[in-house]
């Protein structure tokens, strides 16, 4: 089908949204040529004979996904990488989907921002993205909009900060929340005497 | 005697009721949990409960130098610990633009090999477990331990080698290694019809296995299933033959495919593969000798290495599926992201709450290790 009429000249005023779907349009065999010339919301590289990065605004992921499986052949959804890029206040979100057909991997990289951190799910696409976005939820901290499943399934007893983002330090907690105890045994005070003993370097000494 | 605020509850009647499965059981895999609703014998819902064997490897790695991951990666997963080195160490290359010597990749092959073929007899004797086989789970182990054996002769290590390096492997083969190694593989090979007598054709295992945990292809690949049980599914994909790495491509081996989708197929695929990582070995046994040159590539000080920026896909093909590290750096001395894709993180999670309903309580365990799942893949 013929989207030009629909959407006008590419370039101007075209959304991202509309992008993909003149892209969908297209013939299979040409439209990975076609995601390669200067189009503004999704950069396309490819890395090696089998790997694409496709980098694509957040708006317009679920699209792109959805082309890619329904247009493609990329059936399989390998895995969902969460990046947090804190001095940009942003978190990545990286969709790795593998072909079985013409046998390449894509990564589909996408931003949002840290704050509130929600995005939408694609469970509707791919089934195995519930188990990603669970752990995702509960390692970083962003809500996907229509999971299926949010609840806690790693860090059951785990009230605090989502520990994978890097402003969580876990030895500033641990120094927190738990007290140093003094170990000093004494098969160490005998390695002592002779002039042994546990070696550790000044900048690394707990007070 | 009754608290004082007791007060009885009125239900009505039921014949279903809760229990909680692991996370200490033999059933299962590792420390892992299951909470099923049951009547009578008969599953109707099952709710996997993760998070015994969390140790938070991905966020330890953003705090360590690079090369000191490396003692880290295998840890995630005990029984197949050599494809988390290699594909960490494949990972870092791709970034840092390194080139591995010939050498170095077919010694990885054969190490990778090796372990699958540990992985699988461990793998096999735990389900043979489960229907109530014991032998078959001491002669795996105790065939396996053979292979640690050469494990220890070439890394030092018996389950975590810590052997390879980016850019190559640290030491190289020892004399005679291949030569040992080879009259191990005439001898596992000699022990595969007695497996087959033991287990493989063995009435109680195929009457027990059959149509147990069934899925269909579209089912598994919807369900994001990979390695041997998408094999045992009827679909021939390998990542080692469609997306190969090292030296893969130079090697002539079977995909072992099974059409069935029971916990019988899986286990016969891994029984094919078996003979398919002997018959791998035997190449690399031959080949080995022949190339020469050094087992690794020059690498800056790895005590103060800055990987330069980039990040990086990688998949393997461990013994238990696909699996995959997508590694971020930003030029430091330390990863910046380290994300771990274990295969198990779909079979032990989905994949198993699926199949288990509406299968019987006796079954779970047998759905459990007939998917070979291993429960730290999912908890990192």
């Amino acid at each position: 089908m013929h989207r030009s009429g629909i959407f006008p000249a590419r370039g101007i005023t075209e959304t991202a949204q509309e992008t993909v779907y003149r892209i969908m349009s297209k013939e299979l065999n040409i439209w990975l040529d076609d995601l390669l010339s200067d189009i503004e919301s999704v950069q396309f590289k490819r890395k090696s004979s089998r790997r694409v990065r496709v980098d694509v605004g957040s708006e317009a992921l679920p699209a792109l996904l959805e082309l890619l499986q329904g247009r493609a052949s990329y059936v399989h959804l390998s895995a969902i990488s969460c990046v947090d890029w804190i001095e940009e206040d942003e978190f990545e979100l990286v969709y790795h989907v593998w072909s079985y057909e013409t046998q390449s991997l894509v990564s589909a990289h996408t931003r949002i921002p840290r704050e509130p951190g929600v995005y939408l799910s694609i469970y509707d696409l791919y089934q195995p993205a519930a188990f990603f976005e669970r752990d995702i939820h509960e390692m970083f901290g962003v809500f996907f909009e229509g999971s299926p499943d949010m609840e806690k399934f790693i860090l059951t007893e785990w009230n605090g900060p989502p520990p994978m983002r890097k402003e969580f330090d876990s030895e500033a907690f641990v120094n927190q929340t738990f007290s140093w105890e003094p170990y000093h045994p004494q098969w160490l005070k005998e390695l002592e005497e002779e002039g042994g003993g546990i070696t550790t370097r000044p900048e690394d000494v707990r007070r | 005697m009754r608290p004082e605020n007791y007060q009885a509850r009125s239900q009505p009647p039921s014949n279903e009721f809760e229990l909680n499965f692991g996370p200490n059981h033999p059933g299962i895999e590792g420390n892992y949990a299951f909470r099923v609703k049951l009547n009578g014998d008969e599953v109707l819902e099952a709710r996997a409960d993760a998070g015994y064997l969390h140790r938070g490897f991905e966020k330890l790695m953003e705090g360590r130098l690079w090369i000191q991951n490396i003692a880290l990666v295998p840890r995630i997963c005990v029984p197949d610990p050599v494809p988390m080195e290699v594909c960490y160490s494949l990972a870092i290359e791709e970034i840092g633009g390194l080139d591995v010597p010939e050498r170095a990749q077919w010694i990885r092959v054969m190490q990778l090999e090796m372990s699958r073929l540990a992985a699988h007899l461990f793998a096999f004797g735990g389900h043979a477990a489960t229907t109530g086989m014991y032998t078959p789970m001491f002669w795996g182990v105790a065939d396996r331990d053979l292979i640690l054996d050469r494990f220890e002769e070439l890394t030092g290590g018996r389950v975590y080698s810590i052997y390879n390096i980016p850019g190559g492997v640290r030491r190289d083969v020892p004399d005679g290694f291949l030569e040992r190694l080879s009259s191990l593989l005439d001898y596992l090979e000699s022990r595969l019809p007695d497996y087959d007598n033991l287990f493989f054709t063995n009435q109680v295992f195929i009457t027990r296995a059959r149509d147990v945990g069934t899925m269909t292809q579209e089912q598994a690949l919807s369900w994001g299933v990979t390695g041997p049980n998408l094999r045992a599914t009827g679909l021939a994909f390998d990542v080692r033959r469609d997306d190969p790495y090292l030296v893969y491509d130079q090697i002539d081996f079977d995909i072992a495919t099974e059409p069935g989708g029971d916990a019988l197929s899986r286990n016969l695929v891994r029984r094919s593969e078996l003979k398919q990582s002997i018959r791998i070995l035997r190449q690399v046994i031959e080949r080995l000798p022949s190339i020469k040159g050094p087992i690794r590539c020059p690498i800056p000080n790895p005590l103060a290495w800055n990987v330069p920026a980039g990040e990086s896909y990688t998949r393997v093909e461990s013994s238990k599926g696909e699996l995959a590290y997508y590694v971020v750096s930003t030029g430091g001395d330390k990863p910046y992201r380290v994300h771990v894709r274990g295969p198990s993180s779909m079979h032990a999670v989905q994949v198993l709450e699926k199949l288990a309903v509406g299968s019987r309580l006796e079954d779970i365990a047998q759905i459990m290790f007939s998917l070979d799942a291993c429960p730290p893949e999912v908890d990192r």
